[in-house]
């Protein structure tokens, strides 16, 4: 038997016997409380880490850095409110070896999490509380105008930001335009060029066929005469036939020179 | 051969197709050689218009010994140099000839070969039996269904009418082209085709019947959905809200650039005369049509 056999087999037993095991069910159910000790740790660690973060975006002297941040802080804050609702799950159950005042105290806890996770500054100007704020001090008509002054002053020093930001932004925009457009000119011309070349292609298609036919066929042509014209060469130069050739020759010749002689006589 | 004198040859061709008491038939064959043999003479030295002379007869001589093909060779050489003598009437005349004995071979492309060549060579001194000819060209290559060759003879007479200002016939003649386009499914020449006519429209400051020319062409899906056509239609907007900077703007653009020279030129020159009557037009349309929409 194989090792994985083995293996197999132990863990189809285990996993029927499983039911039998009391303490490890024992520990499961405790880590479940703790589950709902440990989920709270783990948000508990995470609004932490964002006060954190939210201090460095605070003292962050670049913007764009700065806005980064604020979209990291701003997407934690999401993740952990939608925990929220979970961890309120988890307290309302009730689990062993746990007091009814502890069990109080978590159904208390819940509840404060979602403001404390709110509280963390992600860059944005939180609208309730400064309408609440302004609200407030409406009746107190001597803070106002200190407060008010307060955020204007802030508010222009990010505007003159932002305005420079906007400009630097819109510049880099027009030249994107401007050089999309020069792409956009050389693509036109090559998109009707392309067309064009394809239409001249597909014109010299059927000449192309033509062509080929044509000259087929001058092959062929072409070949039987050189097979005629072998076999014409061969006739006539055979050597048989030279020979033979020679040989008359030279007997008309002897015939001649014969007749030549006996008429000088 | 080549050495003895050209009017040497040709006077001996001459006597042996002569029929006369002695000679009851014409010696064609041999008078052929020697009438070639005397063009070419001619040819090389320059004397074109005895040259011409002795092609003609060469060519009356292959035909008569019923090679038209020959014949026909001969006969393109003998307009060559009647072009070169700018001797029009005959060039034509000789031309003609030729394209028909190209046919009577059964050779339609030579044939319209011959006949845009004359047109070519007529072009400037004869511009209307030019684009006779190049008509006379482009049926022949239909009939033989080799479409594909037409669209430079129709781009050729399209241009011809335009230098004649006879912006109509020059509309027409594209809307020829896009035609032949048609049938080979080139769909790039087509729309450019379709485009050309209406901007010639335009320039003859007839928008009627650029809308009427727009919308007919708009029935064919492949100029829809093309860039010519949005152009067109941008073209047509600018004419009714009588905007001349746009029309100076769409004139510009990529789509007008990659036409024929001569109708970027007609493009340039947009717009010829008043816009601003088209638009009153068009408004009051508008009108009757809210007035439709209210009720």
């Amino acid at each position: 038997m194989s090792v994985i056999d083995l293996l197999t087999r132990v863990d189809t037993i285990c996993n029927k016997y499983d039911k039998y095991d009391v303490e490890r069910h024992r520990e499961s159910n405790l880590s479940g409380d703790d589950a709902f000790a440990r989920l709270y740790a783990t948000v508990d660690a995470d609004i932490e880490a964002l006060n954190q973060k939210a201090e460095t975006a605070s003292k962050e002297k670049g913007k764009a850095s700065a806005v980064a941040i604020n979209a990291e802080i701003r997407r934690t804050k999401a993740r952990l409110l939608e925990e929220v609702p979970k961890l309120q799950k988890l307290a309302v159950k009730k689990v062993k070896g746990l007091s009814s005042q502890e069990f109080a105290a978590r159904n208390d806890l819940v509840p404060a999490l979602p403001e404390r996770i709110q509280a963390i500054p992600d860059g944005t100007p939180a609208a309730p509380k400064q309408t609440g704020g302004w609200a407030s001090s409406g009746s107190r008509p001597d803070i106002k105008f200190d407060s008010d002054g307060r955020f204007d002053d802030e508010y222009f020093q990010q505007t003159e930001e932002s305005s420079r930001f906007r400009n630097e932004y819109e510049m880099r925009r027009i030249k994107q335009d401007q050089g999309l457009d020069v792409i956009v000119e050389g693509l036109d011309t090559l998109k009707d060029m392309a067309h064009d070349m394809n239409e001249e292609l597909d014109r010299q298609v059927p000449l192309m066929d033509e062509i080929d036919t044509k000259v087929g066929q001058a092959a062929s042509d072409l070949k039987n005469t050189n097979v005629r014209l072998k076999d014409t060469v061969i006739q006539l130069r055979s050597s048989r036939n030279f020979c033979i050739d020679i040989v008359l020759l030279i007997i008309i010749l002897g015939i001649a020179a014969y007749l030549y002689n006996v008429l000088k006589k | 051969m080549a050495a003895s004198d050209p009017n040497k040859l040709i006077a001996k061709a001459d006597k042996l197709t002569r029929l006369s008491l002695t000679r009851w038939n014409a010696d064609w064959r041999n008078a052929t050689v020697l009438y070639e043999q005397a063009a070419n003479g001619f040819r090389l030295a320059k004397d074109y218009e005895k040259a011409k002379i002795a092609f003609e007869k060469a060519s009356k001589g292959q035909e008569m010994l019923s090679s038209p093909w020959d014949a026909a060779k001969h006969m393109e050489s003998a307009a060559a140099l009647a072009k070169e003598l700018s001797n029009w009437r005959e060039a034509a005349d000789f031309y003609r000839k030729a394209s028909e004995l190209y046919m009577e071979c059964d050779r339609p492309q030579p044939a319209s070969d011959a006949l845009g060549k004359g047109a070519r060579a007529l072009e400037d001194a004869m511009p209307e039996e030019a684009v006779q000819l190049y008509a006379d060209a482009c049926t022949i290559l239909e009939e033989d269904g080799k479409e594909q060759m037409t669209f430079d003879l129709y781009r050729a007479a399209s241009s011809v009418y335009i230098k004649l200002e006879k912006y109509t016939d020059a509309a027409s003649v594209m809307l020829n082209l896009g035609l032949a386009a048609d049938k080979c499914n080139a769909t790039n020449s087509q729309c450019k085709a379709y485009l050309g006519a209406i901007i010639i429209y335009l320039y003859a400051h007839d928008f009627k019947q650029a809308q009427k020319c727009y919308n007919d062409c708009s029935q064919i899906d492949a100029f829809l959905s093309s860039d010519q056509s949005r152009c067109a239609s941008k073209f047509l907007a600018a004419y009714t809200d009588g905007d001349v900077e746009e029309i100076k703007r769409i004139a510009q653009s990529s789509a007008v650039s990659h036409l024929d020279h001569v109708i970027i030129k007609l493009a340039r020159k947009l717009p010829t005369g008043d816009v601003s009557g088209f638009k009153t037009a068009t408004a009051e349309d508008d009108e009757q049509l809210d007035e439709d929409d209210l009720t």
